[in-house]
């Protein structure tokens, strides 16, 4: 790669190149007029040194290794590769739309929380969907080389259906903002999956989702192989009865780093959140967790559950997992759970004590870890699809 | 069939055992009561290969080959099943899958080609009709969410699948009520052969009642102190471990 002979960056230099290139693309084109000068404000003020000065976005980054900020990044241009997993549902395929002024999803994105959130909502490459009764969609986001911001938007009107499918590539560093909003009594599903099993590339997905009262959202984080992966999952659940389910399978191969922030605001009575991450972490291997759940005052009678485990497969591998609950109502129930390890070897021997021998044992214990989160997907032949790519039998 | 010969072992440093021997013939079924802390456990352990168990003193011969050289799925080719007293969960393992690579680690073992799909279901379930298992239990996850119960029947369903030589029921009739111990009984009864050995670890007389055992031994502070025929396991019955505790 052009960038490995280049002269590498200090952090904070690196974060003011990175800073002065997004902002030079954030041109608010995609966004509505009414949108555009307010959100450019957001742009002007936004700068990445802040990672290392503010203490919340410290905090944030706290177990991410950003060695990606010390390379002179230019920027890339936007390519469509060919997803690891084309979808196969029922459901009509749906293109972007042209017109974007009145779409719902434009109009309850989130207030930045980070430079990158403020840097990326502006972007100049994006893509605007609309979803109305029932639809599917594909984003196979790409970029070769440089540094892509990737702005997003899907409007999914009430009581229609949608099923996105994330499957981005890159060689280089791509930046997905993504946002969705989920109408009254609207449902969709998200499979995020990701196998990059031999590229060099960093992928950082802002994902962030606005639902509405009775609506329901369900998303899988699938990573086969990534050799850097974050992604911040921000949903707030805004009208009674609104859901959401997150739920993460990730196979983090030697060296690799995947890290996953989520938050999930409860912002109105009788919602409900369920979160469900698995991370099976080898050799030099890094998974990092945070999850935060925020239950605002008026989110009495929220119901919701975290819960992280790790398994790790070496003593090298390694796992931080951080559930954070932040409760402002008294009628609530949230329960989080935290588990980090290495193999039973009890499970082990009593495979082994059958005859199984010492390796297969192993390996199907792995694929058995993972199957508790890969077995909640509801489409089987992407189940099917992600146990052969990570090598494991159902 | 299995020679073990003045077996030394510890746990921790510990000596558990202490000079255990016994000789198990094919076709027999002996039956090994003791005192809790007697070295039961310990004994199962050791011949399962568990970690943690150190064999310092003394050899196991199982037909004449050193046990204690092979790794536990060495052992599993050989032809011996330890029946466990706790068996795992394993969750994401369905038994179709977990019994599927067993049976064709056995058979690769033997030289012999993977079952296909048909005859793996088929055995299965010839298997667990034998055990009053219903058959939609083997796509259920290796012992998750099983009773106590079921466990253990799912552990004899295990033993009558692989076809071993020398079994060892490790407290097998613990947590059984009647008739699950009624089950196993007969399914053990039923796969006695001439071929077939069993050593029936227990606290109890009571599954000697179903499962006649040809010889019983006392253990003892980590080594067999008497043997008898069956009526040995009656006599304890009546009188307890006191009386046998004492070398005669």
């Amino acid at each position: 790669m052009q960038m490995l002979t280049q002269e590498k960056l200090s952090l904070e230099a690196g974060a003011q190149h990175l800073t002065h290139l997004l902002r030079s693309q954030a041109t608010g084109v995609g966004l509505p007029p009414s949108l555009r000068d307010h959100w450019l404000k957001w742009v002007d003020r936004a700068d990445l040194s802040t990672l290392f000065t503010a203490q919340h976005l410290k905090e944030d980054w706290k177990y991410t290794p950003m060695e990606f900020l010390r390379h002179p990044w230019e920027l890339g241009t936007l390519t469509a590769s060919s997803p690891s997993f084309p979808p196969e549902g029922e459901l009509p395929l749906i293109q972007p739309v042209e017109s974007f002024e009145d779409l719902p999803a434009l109009h309850s994105l989130p207030t930045p929380s980070s430079p990158w959130e403020a840097l990326l909502g502006a972007s100049t490459t994006y893509q605007h969907y609309q979803i109305r009764e029932a639809g599917q969609l594909l984003l196979t986001s790409s970029n070769e080389t440089g540094v892509l911001p990737h702005f997003v938007s899907i409007s999914i009107a009430p009581h229609s259906q949608a099923e996105i499918w994330l499957a981005p590539h890159t060689g280089g560093f791509l930046l997905l903002r993504l946002h969705i909003h989920v109408g009254e009594g609207a449902s969709a599903r998200l499979y995020y999956t990701t196998d990059l099993p031999t590229r060099n590339g960093y992928l950082y997905g802002i994902l962030s989702a606005e639902v509405e009262k009775e609506g329901q959202l369900e998303s899988y984080d699938l990573t086969i192989s990534a050799p850097w992966k974050r992604t911040e999952f921000k949903v707030r659940l805004t009208g009674p009865g609104a859901s959401v389910h997150l739920h993460g399978a990730s196979r983090i191969a030697p060296g690799e780093v995947v890290d996953q922030a989520i938050r999930i605001e409860h912002a109105a009575p009788h919602t409900e959140s369920n979160q469900l991450f698995k991370s099976l972490v080898y050799a030099e291997g890094r998974s990092a967790f945070q999850g935060r759940i925020y239950v605002h005052r008026e989110g009495q009678k929220t119901n919701a559950y975290q819960s992280h485990k790790a398994l790790l497969w070496e003593p090298s591998a390694v796992a931080y997992s951080r559930p954070q609950l932040e409760i402002f109502a008294d009628d609530v129930r949230c329960t989080h759970g935290v588990t980090t390890g290495f193999l039973q070897g009890e499970m082990l021997l009593y495979l082994r004590s059958r005859g199984i021998p010492e390796e297969t044992a192993r390996h199907m214990l792995a694929g058995a870890f993972l199957a508790e989160v890969v077995e909640k997907i509801p489409h089987e032949r992407l189940r099917a699809g992600l146990y052969a790519r990570m090598g494991f039998s159902s | 069939m299995l020679s073990i010969r003045n077996l030394h072992a510890s746990v921790e440093g510990r000596p558990i055992l202490k000079g255990l021997t016994l000789e198990v013939k094919a076709g027999e079924v002996h039956a090994i009561m003791g005192p809790n802390g007697a070295g039961k456990s310990t004994l199962a352990a050791v011949l399962a290969g568990k970690e943690g168990y150190e064999v310092t003193e003394g050899e196991i011969l199982f037909e004449g080959q050193n046990l204690l050289d092979l790794e536990p799925e060495e052992r599993s080719h050989a032809g011996l099943f330890l029946a466990f007293q706790y068996p795992v969960e394993i969750p994401g393992v369905s038994m179709i899958q977990f019994l599927r690579a067993a049976l064709n680690a056995h058979r690769a073992a033997q030289g012999a080609e993977p079952l296909d799909t048909a005859e793996l279901m088929a055995l299965l379930k010839e298997k667990a009709a034998l055990l009053k298992l219903d058959p939609s239990f083997l796509s259920r996850s290796v012992n998750e969410g099983f009773s106590g119960g079921e466990r253990k029947r799912a552990e004899i369903f295990q033993m009558a699948v692989l076809d071993p030589k020398l079994v060892i029921l490790d407290e097998t009739d613990s947590g059984l009520d009647i008739d699950a111990l009624k089950i196993v009984s007969d399914a053990v009864n039923a796969l006695r052969a001439p071929k077939r050995a069993f050593i029936i670890i227990t606290h109890y007389h009571r599954i000697l009642q179903y499962i006649r055992p040809d010889v019983v031994h006392i253990l003892a502070d980590g080594r067999v102190v008497h043997s008898g025929g069956p009526e040995l396991a009656l006599q304890l019955e009546e009188k307890g471990y006191e009386p046998f505790l004492t070398p005669a």
